[in-house]
């Protein structure tokens, strides 16, 4: 499999802000790559730089191999975007626009346009200073999906749509890849990326914290475990790998690190388990730990899980 | 009437035009200290005013620009002054207004900001009465300026109030104007081009009044400002009928907002067709189509004019035949005719016009980059020079047709009233010698959109500076030099004078280098975001 795109330790200020600090990027052909950070993590500065529509200060981009500057003209032949903020000409229609990218793109395939004009129940009639922030970015996703572009680029593609348009979206997105395209998919909604993507990258203040498939990422994370003993949970404490042990009676609650698994669950045994469930870390739990600084600075308020340090991981 | 908010909204656009507010107060203001100052030494005397009544002043076709002449029965330096600068400084303050009110209330809606706003503690009518509260104490602040710097050289005083209130209350007129075509049309674009067109319409007919039927010139608001007769036996109650107007127009304005719906204009949206047409599938028909609408209104906005212009040519004619002094003046001037030198004038004030359209044109790209547009296209396989390029082709061919036209309706009724059929043809030739000049203008706005994207409302100001030389020039006795600074300066007068092609070689070369040096700029330069 041949790698798509490629970003190493790119770099890009603005004035004295630094948008991108050393940033990594590989998206396999053939793959769904989510590309996950927070707002003002870089996301979008990225998609901008792999477009060529702005350049890069240091590090290096490729994209099919090529440098997207100075070859931004024929790698656009081979990519459709849809960008985060879609901001469509006022006075033209929906569907005159579906047919302008489409066309400047290489012509789109009417048939495949008018099924997914359907499927996204889009009015292509409409001026698009009439359409809702949900259906300028039907208009944008219409037109990209339809197109045979083997790269598409998405930011923030479902941000406005109803869960829904959501579904359909994802349905879509799958049927493309099943072609054998690949995806750089830009987003917030965990759950979508869960769903979709073969490898995720989470980025940080311009920086790659970590990047992998989710399988991977769960080996290196810790696994959440709850056990009913008949022993002594305190036995449990002084394990190594074991961790944020919290016993309530013979109820125990504790993380432990993946290779720390075999020690700890033969422990366990000894211990004599009557109950117990092990939970995988979750993509947005993964994603919460790299931010956990900014939980105990009451920044990101999130109850649902505890903070965690666990260093930076970068 | 609801107004919760409006003083806070009134700091708010305070905040956001900081620098644009005093850029054009400096700039009215600045002209008419220079123009008094000049005028004050040229014809500081009755008997100077009195000469210059005789020659320049006392023209039926100069009325056209300069006003029906008020006082010329008995010239002062005053009267003079006000022939002289009161109608082109309403027309600044006018086109001051348009865009500010414009600015702040219909292109603030179309970017839905204004949602933002009017859905925190903020009343319906705030936005629309904030934004005329400022442009009101824009045009209050102007006028006070145009008074401080006029009273020193010693022009009476009553007649210098009353001259700096009818430019801010003419200006004033125009603001109300733009507020209630706010309401009704749905785009900033389609409000700021209502706006304009009125403020020329007005002007144009107020012309056609003055020189044909005095009757017309009191259907325009410039007609009840210079009405006024500053320095020739003030009638104040003619501003009193301007305050009238503009109350009425403002009622008007908050009547509309409180029918329609936020977002929305008076107009109903009407569906368009589900597939493009080929024409707007490249880059360049999507440029034309972008702009059709603009160019559509200026063509019949430069023919009109043209049409106007050409037909009070032959009134000067017949001047020169009872005015010997003028014929001497004539003489003294240019070995052509009068009505060539006044033909050659009113073509190139066109030609200066349309250079003002050149930079709006070509700024088009400024404008698609910031709104996020052109991200769109350029993420095809569209290359930065085609897509820049697209614009700037349109503006240009959109240049040449504006200038034939205007030179084509200024011949066509001079032909018709002169009864020489040869001057259609004449006359558009001496309209397309402005065509260079206006390359010029759409190279300096490109060259500042290509290299300091940020600063491209200079191509204004020098558009400005370019326009004073040219109106001014003769009334403010300025150096030769100073006139070659604007690239219309260099323009051959034809027909006045005859056909010089150096010069027009040179301008292309310039506005042609311009133009790329600012594609080669935006070439290698960052896209903004939106």
């Amino acid at each position: 499999m041949s790698t798509v795109i490629e970003c190493r330790a790119l770099t890009k200020h603005f004035g004295a802000t630094t948008a991108l600090d050393r940033l990594d990027l590989e998206v396999a052909e053939g793959e769904i790559h989510g590309f996950l950070g927070p707002n003002g993590a870089g996301k979008t500065v990225t998609i901008r730089i792999l477009l060529g529509l702005i350049r890069p200060d240091g590090g290096t981009a490729t994209l099919f191999g090529a440098d997207p500057w100075a070859d931004a003209v024929t790698l656009h032949r081979r990519l459709a975007y849809v960008p985060g903020d879609t901001n469509l000409w006022p006075n033209l229609t929906g569907g005159e626009i579906i047919d302008l990218l489409g066309h400047l793109r290489g012509g789109l395939d009417a048939a495949r346009r008018a099924e997914l004009i359907e499927r996204f129940d889009l009015d292509p009639r409409k001026k698009a200073r009439a359409y809702s922030k949900g259906n300028r970015q039907k208009v944008a996703l219409v037109a990209a999906l339809a197109s045979d572009a083997p790269l598409l680029i998405l930011d923030e593609p479902t941000a406005g749509l109803d869960p829904l348009m959501e579904a359909v979206f994802q349905d879509t997105v799958l049927d493309t890849v099943a072609e054998g395209r690949t995806v750089l998919l830009s987003s917030h909604v965990l759950a979508e990326v869960e769903r979709l993507c073969h490898r995720v990258t989470i980025i940080r203040k311009g920086r790659t914290v970590e990047t992998g498939s989710l399988v991977e990422m769960r080996l290196v994370s810790r696994t959440t475990m709850t056990a009913e003993l008949a022993g002594d949970p305190g036995a449990l404490a002084g394990l190594p790998g074991v961790y944020d042990l919290r016993a309530d009676g013979h109820r125990v609650t504790f993380e432990v690190d993946h290779e720390a698994l075999a020690a700890v669950a033969s422990r366990l045994g000894q211990l004599g388990v009557r109950t117990l469930q092990s939970s995988p870390p979750t993509l947005e739990e993964l994603f919460l730990r790299h931010y956990g600084d900014e939980l105990e600075h009451g920044q990101v308020d999130h109850p649902a899980v505890a903070p965690r340090r666990n260093g930076d991981g970068s | 009437m609801s107004t919760t908010g409006a003083a806070r909204l009134i700091r708010l656009i305070l905040r956001r035009d900081r620098f644009r507010l005093p850029l054009w107060w400096v700039g009215l203001v600045g002209l008419m200290a220079v123009s008094a100052q000049s005028i004050n030494s040229l014809y500081g005397t009755d008997d100077a005013a009195r000469a210059y009544v005789s020659t320049v002043g006392d023209n039926p076709a100069l009325e056209m620009f300069a006003g029906p002449g008020y006082g010329f029965d008995r010239p002062t330096p005053g009267a003079v002054l006000v022939n002289e600068t009161s109608l082109w400084l309403a027309l600044a303050a006018g086109l001051m207004s348009v865009f500010l009110v414009n600015r702040h209330t219909r292109a603030e809606e179309e970017s839905e900001r204004t949602d933002l706003i009017r859905s925190a503690v903020v009343g319906r009518h705030a936005p629309v009465v904030a934004a005329l509260a400022v442009v009101g104490a824009a045009n209050l602040a102007v006028a006070v300026g145009v008074a401080l710097v006029t009273l020193p050289f010693g022009f009476p005083a009553a007649g210098t109030v009353a001259l700096a209130a009818s430019i801010g209350l003419t200006g004033m007129a125009f603001a109300a104007a733009t507020a209630v075509g706010a309401q009704v049309v749905g785009t900033g674009r389609a409000s700021a081009g209502l706006g304009s067109a009125l403020l020329l319409l007005a002007f144009v007919v107020r012309g056609i009044g003055d020189v044909r039927l005095p009757v017309l010139s009191w259907l325009t608001p410039f007609g009840w400002g210079i009405g006024v007769r500053a320095y020739a036996g003030e009638r104040w109650w003619t501003l009193g009928g301007l305050v009238l107007f503009t109350a009425a127009e403002v009622a008007l304005a908050l009547w509309l907002s409180s029918r329609r719906d936020l977002g929305r204009g008076l107009l109903p949206e009407r569906p368009g067709p589900a597939r493009a047409d080929a024409l707007t599938l490249h880059p360049l028909g999507l440029a034309w189509r972008l702009q059709r609408g603009s160019v559509a209104g200026w063509a019949v906005g430069v023919f009109l004019a043209g049409l106007v212009y050409g037909s009070v040519a032959d009134d000067v004619e017949a001047m020169v035949a009872d005015n010997p002094q003028l014929a001497d003046y004539l003489e003294q001037i240019a070995a052509a005719s009068l009505a060539d030198a006044y033909l050659a004038t009113a073509v190139r004030m066109l030609g200066v016009a349309i250079g003002g359209f050149a930079i709006a044109s070509a700024l088009r790209n400024r404008s698609e980059e910031g709104a996020g547009y052109a991200e769109m296209v350029l993420a095809a396989p569209v290359s930065r020079w085609r897509w820049a390029v697209a614009h700037v082709a349109v503006t240009m061919a959109a240049a040449v047709v504006l200038v034939a036209l205007a030179g084509f309706g200024t011949g066509l009724a001079y032909a018709q009233s002169s009864g020489d059929a040869g001057q259609v043809a004449r006359l558009t030739l001496a309209a397309l010698a402005s065509t260079p000049a206006v390359l010029v203008m759409a190279g300096i706005a490109t060259a500042l959109f290509g290299w300091l994207p940020r600063a491209t409302l200079g191509a204004w100001a020098v558009f400005a500076l370019f326009a004073v030389v040219q109106l001014f020039a003769t009334v403010l006795r300025l150096p030769h030099w100073v006139t070659l600074l604007s690239p219309f300066g260099h323009v051959p007068t034809v027909p006045a004078e005859p056909w010089r092609a150096l010069p027009l070689v040179v301008l292309v070369l310039l506005g042609t280098g311009l133009v790329g040096a600012g594609l080669v700029g935006f070439r290698s330069r960052d896209l903004a975001s939106a």
